[in-house]
């Protein structure tokens, strides 16, 4: 799997994309790449420049809510993911 | 209803709908703000260890929201009631401490807990007079020190 259509998009990658689209002020630069690695699942997540701190939040407490929602999804779905944030 | 609470609720059921798990999402005007209840099959998921995806459901809801939500107002997410258990719970820890402390002087800790679970036990701990309480610590987890008041 290379980077999937919207038609394909995992649980993972639908929930990450939700949810920081909802916590930036541009969602129009979310952009996710979704690749396997050894039948797991990596997502690369970038932002506008200066977006990244929306989903890093105070404590980092942001991502880590990001991060478990993910994680769940990717229970859910019985693969493991991880999650990458960048901007 | 709140139009912010209705979109609040749709947002919810967008991202668990999104994490592919089979849940309804309502909601409900409480004196303590907007309730969300998830209900359905995959409920089990957001409980699981101590609720964590149900905490992290929430606090994402309180940030994309947080400039739409007026000073005081809040957001609650709960699925299957285990939040309104869990608060339950920890209201009737607070009250039992509290019992303690006016029995025998001696004052009580709770937590570390949350900023949302401090909430319940201040709030619990201000119906009763004889005692009053406090967070110490610097960090987002803080203990709650329940004493006599002098």
């Amino acid at each position: 799997m290379s980077e999937s259509g919207p038609d394909a998009a995992s649980p993972m990658r639908a929930v990450a994309e939700v949810v920081a689209r909802a916590l930036v002020d541009r969602p129009d630069a979310v952009r996710i790449v979704e690749t396997s690695r050894r039948g797991s699942v990596v997502l690369q997540l970038s932002t506008a420049p200066g977006d990244l701190g929306k989903l890093i939040g105070r404590q980092g407490r942001t991502a880590a809510a990001l991060r478990t929602l993910v994680g769940l999804a990717s229970e859910r779905a019985g693969v493991r993911a991880t999650l990458d944030l960048r901007d | 209803m709140a139009a912010q609470t209705t979109k609040m609720a749709e947002f919810v059921q967008e991202v668990v709908r999104a994490m592919g798990l089979t849940l309804v999402a309502t909601v409900e005007e409480s004196p303590d703000g907007a309730r969300i209840n998830l209900e359905g099959e995959d409920g089990g998921l957001l409980i699981r260890r101590g609720g964590e995806g149900l905490q992290a459901l929430q606090h994402v809801v309180a940030t994309a929201f947080r400039d739409e939500l007026g000073d005081g107002q809040r957001v609650i997410v709960d699925c299957l009631g285990y939040r309104r258990e869990k608060d339950a719970e920890l209201r009737e820890m607070a009250r039992f401490a509290a019992e303690k402390v006016r029995r025998n002087g001696i004052q009580q800790e709770m937590g570390p807990l949350n900023p949302y679970e401090r909430r319940i036990v201040h709030l619990a701990i201000a119906e009763d007079p004889a005692v009053t309480s406090e967070s110490i610590g610097d960090a987002y987890m803080k203990t709650v020190i329940i004493s006599a008041r002098s």
